[in-house]
């Protein structure tokens, strides 16, 4: 049992690596896959059994690895990065099952790469293994774009590329002197995250330090100015790797802002707390403004996205219970919704060979299971009560009024800012007269439905008993709350 | 017992569920199932809803039954649960909402019976009235607000069920969106009274038990705020411009939710928030005056209308302002009162309407009807008794509940507000019986095979008939003989202002007067021969283009945001943020080229370099040196 997070990580990258030496068929490949990746989700839910919300860290795992420097393979759980593996381990199966039809080989090796990197980048407790993790993940997106996209995709995965890595950079030279300035105070290397949190540094250095990692993080989820990446991406990508970046890789944005930002650097953080919240503030609604007039189904949902996530760093940086909590409950929450809608969008394109909004419309009337699925997802995404999304929403909302009523209006404009484009995207897509490219459009298959069914039961479930996920994590967030806020108070 | 406050609310959103998921398995031709599935769930909630009514009707008026589902969100001190609770306001709002939903139900089966998505008409149908029951019953202003919501949601559905038409699914899109404005600042309102109270529960009743330790300042704005929810939901001036629009939605949807419960939800929650309300009066009074402004506004355009639903639809928008003239003077009970016959009356008209509708195969021009009191009879003297009702002719309903709000106006001494109603009842009757004399007397059209309309149809007409006809008698005031039934069963903190009998006398005879010369009005234009308005006055014009405030909001509002959005794109995006990459990018680029030109394979240049090394080098030693 105590190498199990191990097991969780690296099975996928296992079974492509030895379905890709033997040369398999794509039948069994995609049955390996699917193998690995449901096996992966009953570990992970054995592991949810084993989990003790109180217990802190846990399932902590070290091993030597580059013992000159100190640097170890050290992994462990606590409730915030629970919440990012149950997710990933559920999505995984679902995309799999999206893939079925899909014939490229490589799609599926990557796939399986990409679920070890971002599994790994979750529950490193070592600041160099998680950066190793950190670009492993970056590697099979640029693949999949660049090689099995649309568009322009050479370009489009150079720009998420080089803009992602201009992040990385700065945050590896922040670890690397992190690693330096605890050699140099202690007179013994360690890059753990538990020892380098203990260094006191003076403030100078740590805002400079912080910000390294914020310029990766902030790249990553994208805070608005960093973002130009986005909309070219999620443009380009084939439909899983959208999927991914959109439900997991930016949500591991905010992750970092969590177990690196305030586990590092604490009361420091709220130095550039100002400049992220305004930044966030703006993101809500420029994404949102962005949204309405974009042509392009995926891109609009990019821009959605974004606005989401700007709402979620929000959270991250009202430092009180329900923000936190919220902007929690909102990375699952929205990773479903997100998922939901842009795998909606794929069946969409499977069919009609588009996802341009003006060539489509009417689907309601060929395709009522679609409409439905569809339509739930994107009200999901503004926010329907007795979904996921609506309760995260509420909690940051709060949270952002306990913090300060003007910043609580501004948060509450999430009620509006995601139905400016929801409504009128719906109006032209699904409904309306038919068009040229939706006529006699296929409705869902069982395959298709048994990958939306879980999604919608788990958002239904997610939204309508709340009480049954937030005590996972609750005793997590409290304690850190208590923490950073007496790390402040001391100041 | 208080189990039964469960049931009433989860099984309408059972049956709906049941027969959403009926309906996309795709055994879509049973209409037999639908029906019974469809109409059971008011029906059983109408059932159990007379069952709390009856326990509290035998007890005493501070009872409440609270009955706690489940816990829903628990966070530090965030702790809401889903749970009920009924006292006689909720008593009084669930028998109107499922005897009237009830019957509509019935209604809906006669009309919907020829569309092929009939499953999915009912499955939205019973959504709303799960929806609906939940934000009466709730015990805590979150749960309601999550009622709310989805009281928003099925409208959004139900408006836009004739989804192959773009124009419907706009109308659709404009009613969830300013209900959305609405809730936003319901929200603030929420989240602000949360924090203020942060530590106590969160329900009514700990709500009520603490507001006396907050500030005024306060409770003020979350009063206001409140009431921009009430504004969106119940279509009050300037969050109105969606409920004509809503008339796109089949008509029993019309009869049901934007007539008779949903838009009445925000004289609710005013009525539910009675104890908050009490504690700023001249926030009250900003309601009522913006009520006064849009019964009488409302009531303007409904005079110039063509249409038979939107005529009907600015008239319960006129009536809702009646409805908040009376809570936002404190006269809570008048509102409920006029909230419950106006239930009865208005939803009659629709359905009437409907019948009409259906009748003249789906023509809704009023000037293309006439004289059709000889084919449709019953129809005819059912709208007859709906039209005196809401014009307030006594003995009908209308009259007792509209002349308790324009008594509690005058006797608060709100006078302008009170001229105000007055007017607009005199409009009220006019645009009533305009619509009626057009519709049923007026010269007649040829009519070729006009349907016999399904006793489904007609029955519930009956019915309404008479509650129309009699309802008003629950809440007789003294000054006509009555014991005020209504108002002391149910027991709301009215701030009550007393009148003498011969100043009561007076007013209703004002209001009855005021009736009749709408009446006589409409009568001597229209009883005989009718013709369409044309708009040759400027004034004409205006009233008639509804003063051009769907224009302005358009101008305003949605172009304003789609130019940033494109801006946004083009602009910012494009010229901004990448421009700054690209300069970046085109740096390197520089900078790379400077440096192949450095590397040039030239072996003096390269002598040059390592001699400007040597010298830097030199230099640098040198200074080290020194130093030491």
């Amino acid at each position: 049992m105590e190498a199990v997070l191990s097991y969780i990580i690296f099975l996928p990258l296992l079974s492509a690596l030895s379905l890709g030496l033997f040369r398999v068929e794509l039948r069994f490949v995609r049955i390996g896959a699917m193998l690995s990746s449901l096996l992966v989700f009953i570990l992970v839910l054995l592991v949810a059994a084993d989990f003790d919300p109180d217990g802190g860290m846990q399932f902590i795992r070290v091993l030597p690895w580059i013992e000159h420097y100190g640097i170890t393979y050290k992994l462990g759980l606590d409730g915030i990065s629970l919440v990012l593996l149950l997710l990933i381990a559920f999505l995984m199966p679902l995309l799999y099952l999206y893939m079925w039809t899909e014939e490229r080989n490589g799609y599926w090796y990557n796939m399986m790469l990409l679920q070890t990197g971002v599994t790994g980048a979750v529950l490193s407790l070592d600041l160099l293994l998680f950066y190793l993790f950190w670009e492993t993940m970056l590697l099979p997106i640029f693949i999949m774009i660049g090689r099995y996209g649309s568009g322009m995709r050479q370009f489009n995965a150079m720009k998420i590329v080089l803009m992602t890595v201009l992040g990385s950079m700065s945050m590896f030279f922040s670890i690397l002197y992190l690693g330096y300035e605890f050699f140099a105070v202690n007179g013994w290397w360690s890059f753990a995250l538990s020892d380098l949190s203990t260094l006191q540094l003076d403030p100078r250095t740590s805002i400079w330090l912080a910000g390294g990692f914020l310029l990766a993080f902030a790249i990553k989820i994208p805070l608005v100015g960093f973002h130009t990446w986005m909309a070219p991406a999620y443009g380009s990508a084939p439909t899983p790797a959208v999927v991914i970046m959109s439900a997991i890789m930016a949500k591991l944005g905010i992750y970092g802002l969590w177990r690196f930002g305030y586990g590092l650097f604490e009361s420091t953080l709220s130095y550039y707390a100002p400049v992220i919240m305004t930044l966030a503030i703006i993101g809500l609604l420029y994404y949102a403004i962005h949204a309405i007039m974009e042509p392009n189904l995926r891109r609009m949902f990019a821009y959605s996205s974004g606005s989401h996530l700007s709402m979620i760093a929000l959270g991250v940086f009202l430092t009180n219970i329900y923000a936190w909590g919220g902007s929690l409950y909102f990375i699952a929450t929205h990773a479903l919704s997100s998922a939901g809608i842009f795998l909606m969008i794929g069946l969409l394109y499977k069919r009609t060979r588009t996802d341009n909004i003006e060539d489509l419309g009417g689907i309601a009337s060929y395709a009522p299971r679609f409409t439905f699925f569809f339509v739930f997802f994107a009200l999901s995404i503004a926010g329907l009560p007795g979904t996921g999304g609506f309760v995260a929403e509420l909690l940051i909302i709060i949270g952002a009024f306990k913090e300060e009523f003007w910043i609580g209006v501004l948060t509450a404009t999430t009620m509006l800012s995601a139905m400016l484009y929801i409504f009128w995207m719906l109006q032209r897509t699904v409904f309306g007269p038919d068009t040229v490219a939706t006529e006699y459009f296929e409705d869902l298959n069982g395959r298709e439905m048994m990958m939306l069914i879980p999604i919608v039961a788990l958002l239904l479930i997610t939204g309508i008993v709340p009480s049954f996920f937030i005590p996972l994590f609750e005793p997590q967030i409290a304690a850190m709350l208590t923490d950073l806020l007496q790390s402040i108070g001391g100041l | 017992m208080s189990t039964l406050l469960i049931w009433i609310v989860l099984i309408p959103f059972l049956s709906a569920a049941l027969m959403g998921l009926v309906y996309l398995t795709g055994l879509r031709s049973n209409h037999l199932f639908y029906t019974i599935t469809g109409i059971l769930a008011p029906l059983l909630s109408g059932l159990f809803s007379l069952f709390i009514g009856w326990e509290l009707l035998g007890s005493s008026a501070d009872v409440v039954l609270h009955v706690e589902a489940f816990q829903w969100i628990a966070l530090g001190d965030f702790d809401i649960a889903v749970a009920f609770m009924a006292d006689r306001l909720t008593a009084v709002m669930l028998f109107f909402i499922t005897f009237i939903g009830t019957l509509i139900h019935i209604y809906a089966a006669g009309y919907m019976s020829d569309d092929e998505a009939y499953g999915k008409f009912f499955s939205f149908f019973n959504l709303f009235m799960g929806s609906m029951l939940l934000l009466v019953l709730a015990d805590n202003p979150i749960i309601m607000f999550v009622g709310w919501e989805l009281v928003g949601l099925s409208s959004y559905l139900l408006i836009g069920f004739y989804h192959q038409d773009a124009k419907n699914i706009k109308a659709a899109n404009k009613a969830f969106m300013l209900n959305r404005v609405g809730d936003f600042g319901f929200i603030i309102a929420l989240s602000v009274l949360f924090i203020a109270l942060e530590g106590d529960a969160f329900t009514f009743e700990s709500i009520k038990a603490n507001i006396g330790f907050l500030d005024n300042s306060l409770i003020a704005l979350v009063g206001m705020l409140l009431f921009v929810g009430a504004m969106g939901k119940s279509a009050q001036i300037p969050l109105y411009v969606w409920l004509p629009d809503a008339m796109a939605g089949p008509t029993p949807v019309s009869a049901l939710i934007h007539a008779a419960t949903m838009v009445t939800a925000g004289v609710y929650m005013v009525a539910r928030f009675s104890f908050l309300y009490n504690e700023v009066p001249e926030v009250g009074e900003f309601i009522a005056l913006i009520g006064a402004f849009s019964a009488l506004f409302a009531a303007l355009i409904a005079s110039y209308q063509s249409d038979i639903k939107k005529i009907l639809a600015y008239s319960t928008m006129s009536q809702l302002g009646y409805m908040f003239i009376a809570v936002g003077l404190g006269a809570y009970s008048s509102g409920i009162f006029h909230v419950f016959t106006h239930a009865f009356f208005k939803a009659l008209l629709f359905m009437g309407a409907g019948a009409v509708i259906v009748a003249l195969h789906h023509e809704q021009n009023i000037f293309k009807m006439g004289g059709l009191r000889k084919h449709l009879g019953l129809v005819y003297v059912t709208m007859f008794i709906a039209t005196l009702a809401i014009s307030g002719i006594p003995p009908f309903s209308g009259f007792f509940s509209k002349d308790a709000i324009l008594a509690a106006a005058f006797a608060s001494g709100n006078y302008g507000i009170w001229m105000m109603a007055t007017l607009t009842a005199m409009l009220t009757a006019y645009y009533m019986f305009r619509m009626l004399f057009i519709v049923f007397f007026a010269n007649g059209h040829e009519y070729s095979n006009i349907p016999v309309l399904s006793r489904m149809m007609t029955w519930p007409l009956v019915v309404l008939a008479v509650g129309s006809a009699f309802a008003g008698l629950l809440g007789v005031n003294e000054a006509y003989g009555g014991s005020n039934g209504f108002a002391s069963f149910i027991a709301l903190p009215d701030r009550s202002h007393q009148l003498s009998h011969l100043a009561e006398y007076m007013l209703g005879f004002l209001n009855v007067l005021m009736a009749l010369i709408g009446t006589g009005l409409a009568y001597k234009m229209f009883a005989v021969s009718a013709k369409e308005p044309i708009g040759d006055t400027f004034w004409k014009s205006l009233v008639m283009h509804k003063f051009y405030i769907d224009e302005l909001y358009d101008r305003l509002i949605v172009r304003t945001l789609r130019m940033l959005s494109v801006m946004s794109d083009k602009v910012i995006d494009n010229k901004g943020v990448d421009g700054i990459l690209h300069l970046f990018v085109s740096g390197y680029k520089t900078a790379g080229l400077l440096f192949t030109r450095l590397q040039n394979g030239k072996v003096r240049y390269y002598a040059l370099y390592i001699l400007a090394g040597i010298a830097v080098m030199s230099l640098l030693m040198l200074d080290t040196m020194e130093a030491m």
